[in-house]
């Protein structure tokens, strides 16, 4: 599998005005059973890529390889855990991979999901 | 009092701009199937007399506020002596003056009503929300009420010019040219009348709480969404349930410092970046236009306060709506009859009848 952009991380759940066409489509599956999530922060994170943050009521979509990184997060490892664990998983250079979590990580910063330590 | 109460509520239009009444006839029929319900109008064309769901059974004209205090004291008497209602919803806040400054007139008519006191009525009005805000140390923007021009513009000056105008009771428009600002100003004066509020603009998203006070500073139930749609009014399309610690103690700060009797609506911003407080940009006295979402989740406000109001034991504690529910609005066209605006029209009252069924030609076609 290639390594999908890291920056695939979108907030489609920002308040808009009528009569604007609603930007975001609900997956029509049923919700992903409990297994199939894990919090990030104040953040749940289904395995289609689908979070929903239940104290500001903001959701998300992220792309796969967010998905890995932001479930190594709420596990506690450390960035080269992380590396290890995308070059592993992802067909993808270890200095692009590195290139792209620095980057993710600034992201995720800038959205407020992910603690000052990280 | 009747054996069965009956409950006359206001505000049933729901148009762009709508108003709580048939949210609250039919958050009350969910619990209360059978209770009574009339409505108290300003207008024959006011959509919910028309809905097959939420209409109450009978509707009366009122006097509209211009008319005055007695002239609206007079048609509620004149209304009782047709159909005497025991308890009052008013959902409009250009109703709520009479009501809170008068509740002697209230008793003594026997009617009951949820409503808060006339001093903490007063410190939710939109001029003294700074003071409020101080004494609970929440934050609000920086507003200042005007009554002229002159003041208009030195207001939106002080404020850094990026503002809004805002009408005593209701609309708010976003002005950053001295044009526009007059415009609304203007605008504002000739609907709402005087002073004319001009508020910081805060940017960030919005969050609405609506709850119910006891009188003694508690909470009986609250619920708390984010707007995510808003019409070009800025008026929320739909929104989506929240549970937020931070929101739930600055709401519960504002009704204990208020002592607040009955329904409410908070509304705030929230400023971007992660470390964005909150901040309240005003407090509605009544029931918003979207109390019966919350009644689809079991924390049924408009059943509590009619219980409230009526000194009934509460039938279960409210409980806190899930987030992740969410409501989208969804605006559908419904049949009049001329008979029923007729009535409305000429002789000031109208009785509910059961719908005439026009079938389809459709329904005996065979395939």
């Amino acid at each position: 599998m290639k390594l999908a952009p890291l920056s695939a991380l979108s907030r489609p759940g920002s308040q808009h005005q009528l009569p604007e066409p609603s930007p975001f489509r609900v997956p029509a599956a049923a919700p992903s059973a409990a297994e199939d999530t894990f919090e990030f922060l104040t953040v749940t994170w289904q395995a289609d890529g689908f979070g929903f943050d239940a104290t500001s009521g903001e959701f998300f979509t992220a792309s796969p390889t967010a998905l890995v990184v932001m479930q190594a997060l709420s596990l506690g490892m450390t960035r080269l855990q992380i590396l290890d664990r995308l070059t592993t998983r992802f067909e993808v250079r270890r200095s692009t991979a590195e290139r792209d979590l620095e980057s993710f990580l600034a992201e995720l910063a800038h959205l407020g999901l992910t603690r000052e330590s990280n | 009092m009747n054996a069965s109460p009956v409950i006359a509520v206001t505000g049933l239009h729901r148009g762009e701009n709508p108003q709580p009444g048939s949210a609250v006839i039919r958050s009350l029929r969910r619990v209360y199937p059978e209770l009574r319900i009339i409505g108290l109008v300003y207008d024959s064309l006011e959509s919910g007399l028309f809905s097959d769901e939420d209409a109450p059974d009978a509707a009366f004209t009122m006097s509209y506020p211009g008319a005055g205090v007695e002239a609206f004291w007079q048609r509620l008497d004149d209304i009782r002596e047709v159909e005497r209602f025991d308890v009052l919803i008013p959902c409009l806040d250009a109703e709520m003056a009479p009501l809170v400054d008068a509740p002697e007139k209230l008793r003594e008519r026997g009617i009951r009503a949820c409503l808060p006191t006339g001093a903490s009525f007063k410190c939710r009005d939109k001029s003294k929300l700074a003071g409020l805000c101080e004494r609970t140390h929440c934050r609000t923007p920086q507003t200042v009420a005007v009554t002229d021009v002159s003041a208009l513009h030195q207001a939106a000056a002080s404020l850094g010019g990026n503002v809004f105008v805002k009408g005593r009771f209701y609309e708010a428009r976003h002005a950053v040219t001295p044009a526009a600002r007059e415009a609304a100003y203007w605008h504002m004066m000739e609907q709402w009348g005087a002073p004319v509020l001009v508020q910081e603009n805060v940017q960030g998203e919005e969050y609405n709480v609506i709850g119910l006070g006891d009188g003694s500073g508690r909470m009986l139930g609250s619920c708390s969404i984010r707007k995510m749609l808003r019409t070009a009014s800025g008026k929320g399309f739909g929104g989506m349930v929240v549970r937020d610690p931070q929101l739930d103690a600055i709401a519960q700060s504002l009704i204990a410092e208020l002592r607040w009797n009955g329904p409410f609506e908070l509304e705030f911003v929230k400023e971007e970046g992660p470390k964005g407080e909150y901040c309240l940009i005003e407090i509605n006295p009544r029931f918003p236009a979207w109390c019966d979402f919350p009644s689809t989740l079991n924390c049924n406000l408009p059943a509590a306060a009619l219980e409230l109001a009526l000194g009934w034991q509460p039938r279960e504690p409210l409980r806190h709506a899930c987030p992740g529910k969410f409501f989208i609005r969804h605006a559908i066209d419904m049949t009049g009859d001329i008979r029923d605006l007729a009535a409305l029209t000429t002789s000031g009252q109208f009785f509910r009848q059961p719908r005439e069924v026009i079938p389809h030609p459709a329904t005996s076609r065979n395939f």
